[in-house]
């Protein structure tokens, strides 16, 4: 399983401990671990111990999702957390609370974070005692808000949250009924969402088909669901290509992707990490999801996309971007570090002095540069189209 | 409508057969021949534009089919529909608030009607305007009917039963027809004015002194330098004659008559040239939604001398020429292979070329494409009759001209988009 967010594992290891270990051993591909071990502790001279080592980090996927959820909320995790919710409990004084709320769709695996934060925010309107349109307005703030700060690195949640806030104030659909048929009506888009999310997955699959050509190599980083649709409908559709995973590390996602794409009889190969560059000449594109797309056009994504894109540009080869129009971002990232900090631990499997520092960084800014088009549910768009459609929407 | 069947063919036959060629040439005669389909074509009392729209949709399949690398005819047929469905939805609304006014309630205009009867005219107005935007954010959440627009706003006034309105109904679709053909006459115009209105811009790009580098013939690129020439500015062209078909030789003759210092120089001296040119402006096939340009051959070399030098390259396009679609493998399957006669003379490599020699195959082979594609990262400028834009400007002109729901022609979109 994969999982959008840092913050689900930590809900996930509250109610069910630790029992995500075997899980996520299972994505690994088999490699024999114990004399990987053994390796590490004596050293075959003819394969440099040097790599074996890192070989067998790799595979021994350890809990570090675990730990990166706890890093990425912030240190004294759960019981604060716990303790936060309770006291905006106590304080509203009902039962009700957006984030359990949240994190319970969050954990269904096919819904996009989007589609949780609006779900989660149309439970909000219907447990509302609200009696106005503005009451429910400033209700609808508050918890979109809470929402928002309960976990600032999700930016499909900030979205989906921004997205469903400007419908609930600016649209003209509502302004003709009384406040029951309103209400009533927003609950009822909000359902829709997640229909319209498949919906906008299925397009960009659809329309990402032309690109995909007989005999062609698309590159994919990490895991993303809409690559994953259209790789799948290009399958379908009998063409003929080749896919190269990436490793995908730590979390190792593209592991889960090659294994999916073998099911569907895709040519599929796995690549570490650090062997774009030298694949790249075979390659004829790059194709990869976002976690946001950004104002200037360009993407936060999983951590080594940046990279990617480099190479690709170097080399001259095209670099698509299937995302889905929710997931575009008010966001105007000047650097790397311009962002609100998404750190995860990584296992090194051997301890790391504390005198070395990790980067921990579970994503990078990709500038729009060197993308050269968005796959997106509103249509085939070149980088600088999304910056105008956010202008539109939120000016 | 048997005439009409004989002119699309005639049309066919003349495309096929490449006797009409150019984009400027075969947007007006597709604009032309579409004029005559829709004044041709009957109009049944329920479901008017989806007639109009099958029928245009109809023709315009074989025209596109006929020399697909002509993209200008298929720009013309998207234009039309894009009228016919703009048209018919000035029309519904119009009548919409008409008979909301009356305050009858006795039509099912839309389906949006019956769902929330609440609604008022200016919501359900607000609705079907929304039907024929992009598909934008703004609409994400908002719900927008998904099938063709066609279907929903075109049925107005057929649902109703009524004698009384039978009369009304007739003039209605005697008005779409007639309104759509007056939008067509105006695109016929626009076609045939696209010059002049590029050319008014010509003396805010061209100063004075300065050295201007083309390459073949394009009939916008003469007027535009033509016309900056009449505003008084002096300067010189280098023309690159553009082989094999060397129209460079009639574009120098030509500004040579109108009084322009003209250096005519080879394909191959464009990079020795360069460094002396000020500006290159050239004209296009097509311009592709990507802002990529389909252009006569060996414009990519002049496009790459000129980034090289950082040298603005301009290029004159007219809306015509603006394609919606993206371009794909474009060197190949958006070029055309013409006759090897235009590099060499008949005969002259005769034993070379025999296909009956040893290995049944020749030993030479001549390849004369017409087109290079130019990426759009090598585009400084496009001047079209609106105005001069960025490359990562075009979607949002194709965004003005064309509607979403044309973008594939196919008489029953099975895939739809």
């Amino acid at each position: 399983m994969w999982w959008r967010s840092a913050s689900f594992i930590l809900d996930k290891q509250q109610t069910e401990g630790v029992s995500k270990q075997p899980e996520t051993l299972s994505i690994s591909p088999p490699v024999d671990e114990s004399s990987m071990a053994d390796t590490f502790q004596n050293p075959n001279p003819k394969i440099s111990a040097y790599y074996q080592s890192r070989a067998s980090h790799t595979a021994v996927v350890t809990s570090d999702w675990l730990a990166q959820a706890q890093a990425a909320v912030g240190f004294p995790t759960d019981e604060q957390l716990l303790s936060e919710a309770d006291v905006r409990d106590s304080e509203s004084g009902k039962p009700f609370c957006v984030i359990d709320e949240f994190n319970n769709w969050r954990k269904q695996p096919d819904l996009a974070e989007a589609v949780a934060a609006i779900r989660s925010l149309a439970a909000v309107i219907r447990s509302s005692q609200a009696t106005t349109m503005m009451e429910l307005e400033i209700e609808l703030k508050k918890a979109s808000d809470s929402l928002k700060s309960w976990d600032t690195t999700s930016i499909s949640l900030t979205a989906g949250c921004d997205l469903f806030m400007r419908y609930v104030t600016r649209t003209s659909a509502l302004e003709y009924e009384d406040f029951k048929s309103a209400k009533s009506r927003l609950i009822e888009r909000a359902e829709k969402f997640g229909e319209i999310s498949c919906k906008a997955r299925r397009i960009i699959a659809m329309l990402s088909q032309d690109f995909i050509f007989d005999g062609c190599t698309i590159l994919v980083h990490g895991f993303s669901r809409v690559v994953m649709e259209v790789l799948r409908l290009a399958a379908q559709n009998k063409k003929l290509f080749r896919v190269f995973c990436t490793e995908g590390r730590p979390d190792r996602t593209g592991l889960r992707l090659s294994n999916e794409l073998a099911k569907l009889d895709v040519p599929v190969k796995l690549l570490i990490d650090s062997a774009v560059a030298y694949t790249m000449d075979e390659v004829d594109m790059v194709l990869v999801g976002a976690d946001g797309v950004v104002e200037s056009g360009g993407i936060i994504n999983m951590m080594g996309t940046y990279q990617i894109a480099l190479v690709a540009h170097s080399m001259n080869k095209p670099m698509y971007v299937a995302a889905e129009s929710y997931k575009f971002a008010r966001l105007y990232p000047l650097d790397q570090k311009d962002m609100a900090p998404a750190l995860r631990p990584i296992d090194f499997g051997v301890p790391i002095p504390s005198k070395v520092e990790v980067e921990k960084s579970a994503r990078d800014y990709t500038p729009p540069q060197y993308l050269t088009l968005l796959f997106t549910d509103l249509g085939v768009l070149s980088p600088s189209v999304v910056s105008d459609e956010l202008i539109q929407l939120y000016l | 409508m048997p005439d009409v069947q004989a002119l699309v063919n005639d049309f066919v036959i003349k495309l096929k057969k490449r006797k009409i060629e150019g984009s400027l040439a075969t947007a007006k005669h597709t604009a032309e021949l579409l004029r005559s389909v829709i004044s041709h074509q009957r109009i049944p009392y329920t479901n008017q534009a989806a007639a109009l729209i099958d029928a245009v949709k109809a023709v315009g399949e074989q025209l596109i089919a006929a020399n697909p690398v002509e993209l200008a005819v298929g720009n013309i047929v998207r234009r039309v529909l894009h009228i016919i469905r703009e048209e018919d939805l000035s029309l519904t609304t119009a009548s919409i608030a008409g008979l909301s006014l009356s305050a009858v309630s006795d039509d099912e205009d839309d389906s949006e009607k019956d769902d929330h009867p609440a609604l008022s005219a200016a919501a359900v107005a607000a609705a079907a305007r929304s039907t024929l935007r992009p598909p934008s954010l703004q609409t994400l959440l908002e719900d927008v009917p998904n099938q063709a627009s066609v279907h929903q706003t075109s049925s107005s006034g057929g649902d109703s039963e009524g004698k009384s309105k039978s009369a009304d109904k007739s003039s209605r679709s005697r008005k779409l027809k007639h309104d759509v053909i007056e939008a067509v006459n105006e695109l016929i115009q626009d076609i045939a004015t696209c010059h002049e209105q590029i050319a008014e811009q010509a003396v805010e790009h061209i100063h004075q002194n300065e050295v201007i580098l083309t390459l073949g013939s394009s009939r916008t690129v003469l007027e535009f330098l033509c016309a900056a020439k009449e505003k008084k500015r002096s300067f010189r062209v280098f023309v690159a004659e553009g082989a094999p078909r060397y129209q460079g030789h009639l574009l120098a003759k030509e500004l040579v008559t109108r009084g322009l210092q003209t250096t005519l120089i080879t394909d191959s001296a464009v990079f020795a040239m360069i460094s002396r040119v000020n500006m290159v402006i050239v004209g296009a096939h097509a311009v592709m939604a990507n802002g990529g340009v389909m252009a006569p051959v060996g414009l990519n070399m002049v496009a790459l001398a000129a980034k090289r030098h950082a040298v603005p390259f301009v290029v004159l396009a007219g809306s015509h020429k603006l394609c919606p679609l993206y371009p794909h493998n474009p060197e190949v399957l958006l070029n055309e292979l013409r006759s090897p006669s235009e590099l060499l003379d008949f005969g002259e490599f005769s034993d070379c070329m025999d296909f009956g020699s040893k290995t049944g195959s020749p030993l030479l082979h001549v390849v004369n494409p017409t087109f290079d594609y130019v990426p759009p990262s090598l585009v400084s400028l496009f001047i079209t009759d609106t105005g001069g834009h960025n490359s990562s400007y075009m979607y949002r002109l194709i965004a003005d001209y064309y509607s979403a729901d044309d973008l594939v022609i196919k008489k029953r979109p099975s895939t739809g988009s």
